[in-house]
This record gives structure tokens, C-alpha cells and sequence, in this order.
């Protein structure tokens, strides 16, 4: 078989489970939970491949992979099922030589997958994480790569200094080479948190990973084995500034939050009216909306497919939703699929999918906005019974 | 099943809306174009090979169905072809349908000899189940199948065939170009025969200057009693898109729920080409009421009973009602709209006032500035 030899593929780390996303991620693994209306969180990283000219990525699954697997299929929403480019899933699998078996951690899975590299001959492989919503060219962090005659360039963003000791912290020098990286340190010397994103020479991280498996005391992971090990061996490392939005969607408040700033006059993160940056996603053949004679909509984001004949502001409405004559929906996610009957009341919520929210049920409360927000959340296809409540913060 | 399918593209009848497109690629319900519906209704049905037949302004046509991939129809064997005039024997435009299918002989004769054939026009669309038309065709054993509507005739329409029966269902009278009383059916314009049985047919009637599939084949030669015509009545909604104030209530008609579920929530989804918009904005100021609204739109001002297509810019304080606004046109703050249809890439500046009337919507051609 022919492989045509590539520059850059991107291998994409979505094994996670993203235990903090709770019921949202009990059977979806966290790439797949939606996001936005009619996305997927994969579906910005993918589409950031796409956008920056990376036509081959290989994607690790591991946790509850089938939706995942389903929704990626053979790429072709993305534009990635043509003969010289692919959007491979790569589970775990079993080999000859007993080195196989679930990944034990993020440089185990692309250890694992080292024939899978191989196959393309790249000169650089970018490692990306199925976790966060943001739109970045990974072209321009390859070109700084390799202008500045780097083996591993890492993607950093400035946080607030009091945030910092729960991220990876690179520690740089006047040229933005790295000389230190610290796994979430106590007493953080830098704002430059990683993002997650790395850009490595090929033959670089292919030696490293060889070395890592061989170490027992290894983790295997990319934080804290491989970046330490290179750095400790005097590679040159870069740091990468990005200054656009960029949201670690980990937990629900995040999700929430994260959702929510897609609305607005001039909103936090703007996937609108772009037509040079589009985030593709998998496509369901559903008609336009419909919105009723009595339905009030405001502030709002309304997919494809959905009917709605109640009120609905400052929300996130997916495709092929439905809410009823004189429901409420306020300050809340409603992922794809899901009906809200008539009359029931919806407020800083995020609704599963297909999950239903029975006639008269309350879901969630109000907050003043200088309060913690208590973001109720329903799983996927959960069903609120008919003139029960769901308190604030509370789970089903 | 073996059956294969053509669509014929052109016969444009709705002025300024088909001047530069057929109407198989007329925009229809926010996200469609007529062809949607027809590609979708025989894919579903399991036909895997259909064949285009269009004559001119086709690019907008080729442009949206591509390589056939969101039908399903991108296939190893058969899939979708475009049987424009270079592909055909002859570069002349053709009088008749049968006429068309003979000079596109070379589709007609690929594939096994014990096909069927499903042929549908652009305007008529409807979520019908083609599976089960074949399946009566077949069990009747006749020559043709007519898929028919009734209450579609009522004295004042002009249908291109139109079938009375009585209460078994036998034909009592075919008429061609006719302004029928309402006790006549419809023709849905779908047809089903065998491919010997079409093939056969255009040889003998192309030699003796026949053309026609409904005056020639359906009314002539029933006339003669020479064809066995099986009649499928389709209780479903169908909406007959064949001028310029029907496509415009045919539009504004999917408000109604009976409508857009039959249509839409009917025997299978309706495929259309994937544009990757983001869902529509609702503004903080927006009033938005009785209306259909495709992805992509950012929505400031009020809409009231109308259709918006995708990527639509509606402004603040504009206006818009019992309106059809196509792809990527742009209201303007204040604009007042009233029974308009705006085509594609339209901008209407601030302000502006537009008004038709239900009985005769103002038209605005595709990117014009008003």
C-alpha cells in the first residue's frame, strides 16, 4: 500500500473519560458530549486540522468509544475521506510482543501507534487533546517550530497567576525557549500555562517514546515524563503564545460557561459569520426551525430541526429540539433531541440528550449574578416526570 | 429491487426565480431545493442509479448535488449522473420527455435488462414512498403506473394530465393541459413502467414524431386502448410548485405543522447539501413569530409568517412579514418587507420599503441592492 509521505499529521488524544463531566459523560466519551447547538467538543479540533492544511490524523479512543467511533466514521464531514487524507480512530488493541492493551497513558497510546506514524513519514506530528473549544491555525505553530529550529514547541496561554498551580507551567527565556516545566506547582514562577498542544520533530518524540516505555517508573505521559525528558536532555523547546478563546470544557460549570459564550452582540467566542474558519460537524438531515406565533426567543441559539412554541432566552437550543406552549427556558445548554413539555420551567440547566423535561417540572433556580452559579444537569435520556422538581445543582 | 430513476430538471416556469437556475435547484423551505426531495425520495426507496436530464442554466444544479454523496449516491456502480445536452445524441432541446430519454438512450440501456424505471419532474414535491409505488406497479401487472393527487383539481388550475375515475379506480377520462373540475385527479408527474416497456415505446413513437409522455403516451394511447395505466393515489402532501403564487404559498404553507411534518417528519428524512452554518442567532431585540428559519441567520429585527434561508442578516427594527428571503441576503435596520420573495445575495438597505401582495409577492433578483 501507498502512503503519500506527509509534512504534519496530528494525533488526537480522546481516550479521556472526563469523569468531571459526570452523568454528561456516564456512556459518551467527553470528545463526543455536545456543544454549541449542533457541534460535538471533537469537531474544533478536527476542524482546526482541516482549517490549518492537516489532512491526516489519527484519533485515540478508549473510553466508551462507540458513539465517538460512530460519530467520526470515515471523516467525510470534515473532508477527510479522500485518498491522500484520513481521520483514523485508533483504539487499543493487542499485539505480538504483549507491548499493547489499554493506553496507561497519553505517550503510551502514540507509543502504541508508532506504525500508524511511520506509515506517513512526517517531519512533524502535532499532539492535540479532544477536550477544549477554541479555533487555532496549527500551521502557524508549525512554522514557529520550525523557524526557530525546535524539537517539541508547546502551545501556552497566560492565566491569572492565581489559577496557575493547577496548570503545567513553562518557564521561558528572553526568546521564549523553554528552560523549565513545572506539573502544576505550588508556587508558580510563570503565567505561561500548556494548553495541551504540542508540535514535535518526528524522530525527536519517536526516540522519546521508545525510551519512555522502556522506563518502568514512567507514567507515560506527556506532562510528566516526555516534555521533563527532553527538556532535561537539553532539546531546544519553544513556547507558542496563543491569545485567542480557548476553554478547558472539563467540568460542568466550564461546559456551561463555555456554551454560554457563544451568545451575545459581541460574544466571548465567535463561531458566527466566519466563512474562512467553519467548524464542520456531522450532519443530520433535519428541516428549519420552527418558532411559533406565542414563542418569545431572545439572546438564543436555535439548531436545525427544532420546534419551539415557548419562551427561550439566553440559551443554547440543539438540533431537533422541542419546547412546549408556555414552557420557560432560561440561562441553560439543551443538547440535541431533547423535548420540553408545556409548561415546565428550565433555568441554569444542561439537558442531556434526548432527556425530557415533563409538563409543569421545574428544573434548576436563579442566581444573582455575583452568586456561584448550581448548574442542575439531566442525563442523557433522562426524563423529568410531569410537575416535579430538579433543585439547583442537583443531578439526574 | 432493480429501478432506476430519472429527474428532469428544467421546464422553468416561475420568471425571475428560474431565469438563471432550473427548477430542479429552486430553493424551496430553508434549507432544500426542489431536487431534494425527489434524490431523497428515491434513494430511500433503494434506487441507485439516477440520471439528471437537463438541458440549460444547470451549474447551480451540479453545484448543489455534486457527486450525489449526501443522497447516498456516490456509488461504486450506477450513482447519479447529468445528462445535459453533451451528453446526449443531440444538442438540440427536445420537445418531449420521451424525446429527452431517447437522446439519452446510452443511461436507459446501462445496467441489467429487467429494470424498472421511476421518472419524476422538478415542481411537484411531496415525501412519497416510491418502494410502494413500485411494489403496486408490479402487482398490477400493467404497462404504467400514474402516481395521482386528489383536490388538487378545482376548476381554475391547469394540470398537464389529468385523470377522472370512478369509485374502483378505473379511468373514465384522461385530459392533457387541462383546466379540470375537481372531480379529476391530478398526475403527480411520477411515472413508473419497465425498461423494455419504455425503451420499446420511444422507439416506435420517436419514428413516428411523437414526444410526449402525457399527450402521446398516456392520453394517445389510452385513446387507442393500447396502454394499461395502473393509478396510485398518494394520500400524502403533495405541493405543485408551477407558478410563481403557488411556490410562494407552498412556502409560507410549511407554518402549518400538518404540512411540515408530512412533508419533512414523513416516511424518510429529506437530504440536502451540507453547508457547515453555525445555528441561527436570536437577538436580544428580535421578534420572531409563525415562521420557518434555516442555520446561520443573525436575527435583530421581527419576522412574522416567513421563510428565511440560510445565512439570512435580518437587522434591527427591520420588518419582515409573509416574506421568502433566500441564502445570505441581507435586511437592512428598519427595512419594512411585506410579501416579498428575495432571491440569493440580496441587500436591501436600511429603510427601504418593499411590498406584493399575497396574490402577487414581489420578486428581487438574486443579488440585486434595493
Amino acid at each position: 500500500m501507498y502512503f503519500q509521505k506527509k509534512h504534519c499529521i496530528a494525533m488526537l488524544l480522546a481516550g479521556g473519560q472526563g469523569s468531571r463531566l459526570k452523568v454528561l459523560t456516564e456512556n459518551t466519551a467527553k470528545p463526543a458530549v455536545p456543544f454549541g447547538g449542533k457541534y460535538r467538543i471533537i469537531d474544533f479540533p478536527l476542524s482546526n486540522c482541516v482549517n490549518s492544511g492537516i489532512d491526516t490524523v489519527g484519533i485515540l479512543t478508549q473510553y466508551q468509544p462507540l458513539e465517538l467511533n460512530e460519530y467520526i466514521g470515515n471523516g467525510q464531514p470534515w473532508g477527510l475521506n479522500k485518498t491522500h487524507s484520513c481521520a483514523q480512530v485508533l483504539p487499543p488493541y493487542e499485539r505480538h510482543d504483549k507491548k499493547s492493551g489499554w493506553y496507561k497513558g497519553t505517550a503510551n497510546a502514540i507509543y502504541q501507534n508508532i506504525d500508524f506514524i511511520d506509515r506517513y513519514h512526517p517531519d512533524y506530528v502535532v499532539i492535540l487533546s479532544g477536550d477544549h473549544i477554541y479555533k487555532m491555525d496549527y500551521a502557524s505553530m508549525v512554522a514557529y517550530h520550525e523557524e526557530n529550529n525546535a524539537s517539541c514547541t508547546i502551545a501556552v496561554r497566560t492565566v491569572p497567576l492565581k489559577e496557575a498551580s493547577r496548570f503545567g507551567i513553562l518557564n521561558t527565556n528572553a526568546d521564549n525557549s523553554i528552560y523549565e516545566f513545572e506539573e502544576k506547582p505550588k508556587v508558580p514562577k510563570s503565567t505561561n500555562a500548556s494548553m495541551g498542544i504540542y508540535v514535535f520533530n518526528w524522530d525527536v518524540l519517536r526516540n522519546a517514546l521508545i525510551a519512555d516505555e522502556e522506563d518502568e517508573s514512567s507514567s507515560h505521559d506527556f506532562g510528566k515524563n516526555i516534555i521533563p525528558t527532553l527538556l532535561h536532555q537539553g532539546h531546544r523547546m519553544m513556547a507558542y503564545n496563543f491569545d485567542g478563546y480557548w476553554k478547558d470544557v472539563g467540568t460542568i460549570d466550564s461546559l456551561w460557561e463555555a456554551n454560554m459564550e457563544l451568545l451575545g452582540q459581541a460574544p466571548e467566542f465567535n463561531i458566527r459569520g466566519d466563512e474562512r474558519y467553519k467548524i464542520y460537524a456531522r450532519n443530520n438531515a433535519l428541516p428549519s426551525s420552527y418558532i411559533d406565533g406565542n414563542a418569545k426567543t431572545t439572546n438564543c441559539f436555535i439548531a436545525e430541526g427544532s420546534e419551539i412554541f415557548g419562551t427561550v432566552t439566553h440559551s443554547i437550543i440543539s438540533i431537533g429540539c422541542t419546547v412546549g406552549t408556555g414552557a420557560l427556558v432560561e440561562d441553560s445548554v439543551v443538547m440535541p433531541g431533547v423535548t420540553i413539555e408545556p409548561g415546565a420551567i428550565v433555568r441554569h440547566a444542561i439537558l442531556g440528550e434526548n432527556s425530557v423535561v415533563g409538563r409543569n417540572a421545574v428544573v434548576g433556580g436563579v442566581f444573582s449574578p455575583k452568586d456561584k452559579k448550581k448548574i442542575s444537569v439531566i442525563s442523557k435520556g433522562a426524563v423529568v416526570e410531569a410537575n416535579t422538581v430538579l433543585l439547583p445543582g442537583e443531578m439526574l | 429491487m432493480n429501478v432506476m430513476g430519472i429527474i428532469f430538471a428544467n421546464d422553468a416556469t416561475l420568471g425571475a426565480l428560474t431565469n438563471k437556475r432550473t427548477m430542479a435547484s429552486l430553493p424551496y423551505g430553508g434549507r432544500y431545493r426542489l431536487v431534494d426531495f425527489h434524490l431523497s425520495n428515491m434513494a430511500a426507496a433503494g434506487v441507485r442509479h439516477v440520471g439528471i436530464i437537463t438541458r440549460h442554466n444547470y451549474q447551480s444544479l451540479m453545484n448543489h448535488i455534486g457527486s450525489g454523496e449526501e443522497w447516498g449516491l456516490e456509488l461504486e456502480e450506477g450513482g447519479l449522473e447529468f445528462l445535459t445536452p453533451y451528453a446526449m445524441s443531440a444538442t438540440d432541446s427536445y420537445h418531449g420527455k420521451l424525446e429527452a430519454i431517447h437522446e439519452a438512450m446510452d443511461f436507459l440501456n446501462s445496467g441489467p435488462e429487467d429494470e424498472y424505471v421511476i421518472t419524476c419532474d422538478s415542481a411537484i414535491i411531496s415525501n412519497i414512498d416510491l418502494q410502494d409505488v413500485l411494489n403496486s406497479h408490479i402487482a398490477s401487472g400493467k404497462d404504467v403506473t400514474v402516481v395521482t393527487k386528489a383536490g388538487i383539481a378545482d376548476g381554475f388550475k391547469q394540470l398537464d394530465l389529468a385523470l377522472k375515475l370512478d369509485e374502483k379506480g378505473e379511468i373514465l377520462d384522461v385530459a392533457v393541459d387541462y383546466i379540470a373540475p375537481a372531480d379529476y385527479v391530478a398526475s403527480m408527474d411520477i411515472f413508473i413502467m419497465s425498461k423494455q416497456y419504455l425503451r420499446n415505446t420511444i422507439r416506435e413513437f420517436i419514428a413516428r414524431n411523437l414526444f410526449h409522455m402525457d399527450r402521446d403516451l398516456i392520453l394517445g394511447q389510452w385513446q387507442k386502448n393500447a396502454v394499461t395505466i395502473n393509478v396510485y393515489p398518494f394520500g400524502g402532501t403533495a405541493l405543485y410548485n408551477e407558478s410563481l403564487n403557488e411556490y410562494f404559498r407552498n412556502s409560507l404553507a410549511l407554518i402549518d405543522p400538518a404540512v411540515r411534518h408530512d412533508l419533512f417528519g414523513g416516511i424518510h428524512p429529506v437530504f440536502t447539501k451540507v453547508r457547515d452554518r453555525v445555528p441561527s442567532y436570536y437577538g436580544e431585540n428580535c421578534k420572531i413569530t409563525n415562521s420557518i428559519l434555516a442555520d446561520g441567520c443573525m436575527l435583530e429585527g421581527s419576522v412574522e409568517s416567513s421563510v428565511l434561508f440560510r445565512q439570512v442578516t435580518v437587522g434591527k427594527g427591520a420588518q419582515i412579514e409573509n416574506c421568502v428571503i433566500m441564502n445570505d441576503t441581507v435586511v437592512g435596520e428598519g427595512a419594512q418587507l411585506k410579501c416579498v420573495i428575495l432571491d440569493k445575495d440580496v441587500i436591501v438597505h436600511p429603510g427601504a420599503k418593499l411590498c406584493g401582495t399575497p396574490n402577487h409577492p414581489l420578486v428581487i433578483k438574486r443579488g440585486e441592492i434595493v
